[in-house]
């Protein structure tokens, strides 16, 4: 039993590093924190089922076509809400952080509309269970696992290896030299927000099959990456990765051992991770 | 013409308080209990978003002012309820109380940065809506307590009785937003209200200049603290009950927004502009939504999707970086010149020479 | 006692050593130029006296009591002020603005009496703009005293942060690099009021590299190089040591420019 307390932890692990690694991409690009990035995910997660029980694509077809999808969308919204009410001075984080918490009302009432208020399942996209030892495992548990160890490798390739990596990067530390070597900053901003609501999406089809999806169910996740990019620190790539990886992994082993309390001790060990050390893991010291 | 009054800057007021004064007689205009409740609770949230504003003119972003509502209804709930007390003490205890846990929470938590507060804030609401559930003995748990009107109030012949109608309940908010606005008001005005604002702008150099940025930043976090217990303790007489689930997180990001659109550059008419304009922009919409449900047009989600969506057309048409108060200091300032806080000598404008 | 000693003053950051025991006495009325090559420490020392770093080692006795350790404010309010290298200004105020909001510690009323705006807090609220306005007039910013603070030119910039240190009513004044950027009558201008504060009793330290500015105006100059001093005298004395010339060497900055 134990091991799958693990192996759902890790599951939960792997939705909110996807989660929090894209989070925390758009906070280093537009120095903003998405509060419509839950929405995003749900977002995801509806599609795939659309495409997936109403279209009847294979899995891996709607994955795709989500995260293609909304990143698209992602882009849309910097490109055309976010980037108009970004003022230069201190005051534009405050008004990205009213238009993106108005845009995550939205979101909820459109899916709402679209889709209906009532959860729907997916239902088994990868059946068949592993027997490792003694222990069942879903497939679709491992895929999810095996599918997150993709993107993020494919992540760190992008982010290392490849010139857009490079321009992404220099953005992210100095927009203003960034731009005197022939970065497009804007453009940039754009392709990062895509590339971040396409992960926010990319964790919401992980999900979609293992429970059931309705437009509500941004909320949760949304302040999961919150914690995980808290925990991992705040600016750092690789602390959302750890993050989350702590972060689910925790939740599962505390949602077992006690059932209730488990969003009253992560949240004390936030605010505990807060006063004592700010930065987090990987975090950029505070002064 | 006085020539000791400064017209530029006292016309426009003037006009403000013609165009606000039917406020006053709007009980004498209806008395639909829906239409008085929807004021009723819009002057309640305008308290709060000046709060809001005002910790945010010290540089900080604080997510979590329902909080100290529920501190506020829940103090002046177990005073009145459990131990008997009159409302009117505990109504100002309320006060008192939340402000004193703003004041020892922020001393802690105003130290750490900026963005790490706002989620310590955030965090804030979750943890006064545990203690409110879980310490059962006081606070009755999820069973809430129940909030008792105000006593009558006896003025000679005339008794203002708060269990009948809403009015009286009326009239007392807008001496609420009243008091809590002149007082905010004078803030901004005065010299504390421009040592607020160094801190927020350019921590570094006001604290080079003496500013002892701790003391500045508690001191509006627990002025906050203050008038949103009683905000709090208000709402929980008005709507007779205070449960843990009734202010939460939802809230505090409501009264942002509220702040945001209404225009962060005034720490008492943009906070009630906002808060007048989107409360009543959210009751139109639930109303409609479910006139449309009787009328058999099942529209669900109707009500957030138009209500985030008008935000975001509100905020992009806005001129970049201002609220709706803006449009209206905008189209004064076209016509004159305003000086914010401090009061100048006004020849002085007469002897340096203006470009 | 000196007005101002700096005994032993270490600063490390992790490994790097900032400052290595630095000894320097400030005499009231002296005019003292802090110089060396880019990276000696210069700033890093005005950041550990005003408040802004901790030292790591050592003391700084302001009228024989320690003052090392303490905020940025209570240095101030001890009357040590400074201005900063790249230009800070509060976004968005005027002139006159960041003046008044820099000025707390001329006021002797209380939060409390501003708030209330009583007579005593009026009076001397009308006491404090009258200083503010002399303090403009004396640098040339009088006449853009409703002017926005950032679209001055540089050069009035970097006037309006003198100002704004002056506004806080400092017994010694540190200047970091006050005619970086400036031609050179901006610069005598500049040296001009420095004389004038002198004048007035101010005691003022000054990051300088530019050596016309220094021998025209300072009683004495300290050199530091890689965080330790390693000269000190009157300007003509310093600037003839084997050991300076040789810490400059390569670099344009000595005797040239302007």
């Amino acid at each position: 039993m134990l091991i799958g307390i693990w192996v759902d932890g890790l599951v939960q692990s792997c939705i909110y590093t996807t989660m929090a690694f894209g989070m925390v991409l758009v906070f280093s690009i537009l120095g903003i924190l998405n509060w419509a990035h839950g929405q995003f995910y749900m977002l995801g997660a509806m599609v795939l089922w659309s495409v997936v029980m109403l279209a009847g694509f294979p899995f891996g077809v709607g994955l795709l076509f989500s995260a293609l999808l909304i990143g698209v969308l992602g882009m849309l919204v910097e490109k055309f809400i976010i980037d108009r009410v970004n003022v230069p001075s201190a005051s534009g984080a405050l008004y990205v952080t009213a238009v993106t918490i108005a845009l995550q009302l939205f979101f909820v009432g459109g899916a709402s509309m679209l889709w209906g208020r009532l959860e729907k399942g997916l239902g088994m996209v990868m059946p068949g269970i592993l027997s490792l030892g003694g222990v069942n495992i879903s497939h679709q548990k491992i895929a999810v696992i095996i599918f997150t160890l993709v993107v993020m490798a494919v992540m760190y390739f992008v982010l290392g290896h490849t010139r857009t990596g490079l321009a992404i990067r220099a953005a992210a530390q100095r927009p203003d030299a960034a731009m005197l070597y022939g970065v497009h900053v804007g453009r940039i901003k754009t392709l990062v927000m895509g590339i971040g609501c396409a992960m926010a999406a990319l964790a919401g089809c992980f999900m979609a099959p293992i429970y059931p999806v309705s437009p509500f169910m941004g909320g949760i996740p949304m302040i999961m990456s919150l914690l995980a990019i808290v925990i991992g620190g705040i600016g750092s790539l690789t602390g959302a990765i750890v993050g989350g990886v702590i972060l689910g992994l925790l939740n599962s082993v505390i949602a077992y051992y006690l059932s209730y309390f488990s969003e009253v001790v992560l949240f004390a060990l936030v605010i505990l991770i807060l006063l004592i050390r700010p930065q987090g893991l990987f975090g950029v010291p505070v002064k | 013409m006085n020539p000791h009054i400064d017209w530029r800057n006292t016309f426009p007021k003037i006009v403000a308080c013609i165009l606000a004064a039917p406020a006053l007689i709007v009980p004498l205009l209806t008395d639909n209990p829906a239409t008085l409740s929807t004021m009723i609770l819009s002057g309640i949230w305008a308290v709060v978003a000046m709060g809001f504003t005002l910790i945010l003119w010290t540089g900080q972003f604080s997510l979590g002012q329902a909080a100290f509502m529920a501190i506020g209804g829940y103090t002046s709930g177990i005073l009145s309820a459990r131990l008997g007390w009159p409302f009117w003490p505990s109504f100002l205890t309320a006060g008192l109380v939340s402000g004193a846990v703003a004041c020892a929470v922020g001393a802690v938590v105003l130290r750490v940065g900026g963005f790490y507060f706002s989620i310590i804030t955030l965090a804030l609401g979750e943890i006064v809506r545990i203690i409110a559930m879980q310490w059962q003995s006081v606070t009755r748990g999820t069973r809430g307590l129940v909030a008792y009107p105000p006593e009558a109030i006896s003025l000679g012949f005339i008794k203002i009785d708060f269990e009948a109608t809403p009015v009286p309940y009326y009239y007392f908010m807008i001496v609420l937003v009243a008091v809590t606005g002149l007082i905010y008001w004078r803030i901004g005005k005065s010299r504390l209200g421009g040592t607020f604002f160094s801190v927020a702008i350019n921590p570094m150099l006001a604290e080079h200049q003496g500013i002892h940025l701790m003391k500045f930043r508690v001191m509006a976090f627990t002025v906050a603290g203050v008038f949103t217990g009683l905000a709090g303790s208000f709402y929980a007489h008005f709507l007779q009950a205070v449960t843990p689930y009734m202010l939460g997180i939802p809230e505090s990001i409501q009264v942002m927004i509220m702040s945001i659109v209404g225009g962060v550059s005034s720490l008492v008419a943009g906070p009630i502009i906002g808060s007048v304009v989107l409360y009543n922009l959210s009751q139109f919409l639930q109303r409609a939504g479910s006139d449309l449900q009787t009328s058999g047009f099942v529209l669900e989600g109707i009500q957030p999707l138009v209500f985030g969506g008008a935000v975001v057309c509100i905020l992009l048409f806005l001129p970049r970086g201002s609220g709706l108060i803006d449009l209206w200091t905008r189209f004064w300032k076209r016509v004159y010149k305003e000086v914010d806080f401090y009061e100048l000598p006004e020849d002085l404008e007469e002897e340096t020479n203006t470009h | 006692m000196a007005l101002l000693e700096i005994r032993g003053i270490t600063k490390n950051f992790g490994m790097l050593k900032a400052l290595d025991d630095v000894n320097v006495n400030v005499e009231q009325g002296d005019v003292l130029g802090i110089v060396g090559p880019n990276g000696s420490g210069k700033t890093t020392l005005i950041n550990v006296i005003s408040g802004f770093y901790q030292p790591t080692k050592g003391g700084i006795f302001l009228d024989g009591k320690n003052i090392a350790g303490l905020r940025p404010d209570q240095i101030t309010a001890r009357g040590i002020g400074r201005t900063f290298q790249s230009n800070v200004m509060y976004e968005g105020l005027t002139v006159i603005q960041s003046m008044l909001v820099s000025s707390l510690l001329q006021y002797k009323t209380g939060s409390w009496k501003a708030f209330f705006g009583t007579r005593t807090y009026r009076e001397e609220h009308e006491r404090v703009v009258g200083r503010v306005l002399e303090i403009l007039r004396l640098l040339d910013l009088f006449n853009d005293t409703f002017i926005a603070a950032d679209k001055l030119s540089y050069g009035y910039q970097r006037m309006l942060g003198i100002a704004i240190a002056l506004a806080a009513n400092p017994k010694i004044l540190m200047l970091d690099e006050p005619t970086t950027g400036m031609n050179y009558e901006e610069a005598m201008f500049v040296v001009e009021n420095i004389r004038k504060l002198r004048d007035q009793g101010i005691t003022v330290l000054m990051i300088e590299h530019n050596m016309k500015v220094v021998t025209n105006v300072a009683t004495n100059v300290v050199v530091l190089n890689f965080g330790t001093k390693i000269a000190e005298g009157p300007p003509h004395v310093v600037m003839n040591n084997k050991d300076v010339i040789e810490a400059y060497l390569g670099t344009e900055n000595f005797g040239a420019n302007n």
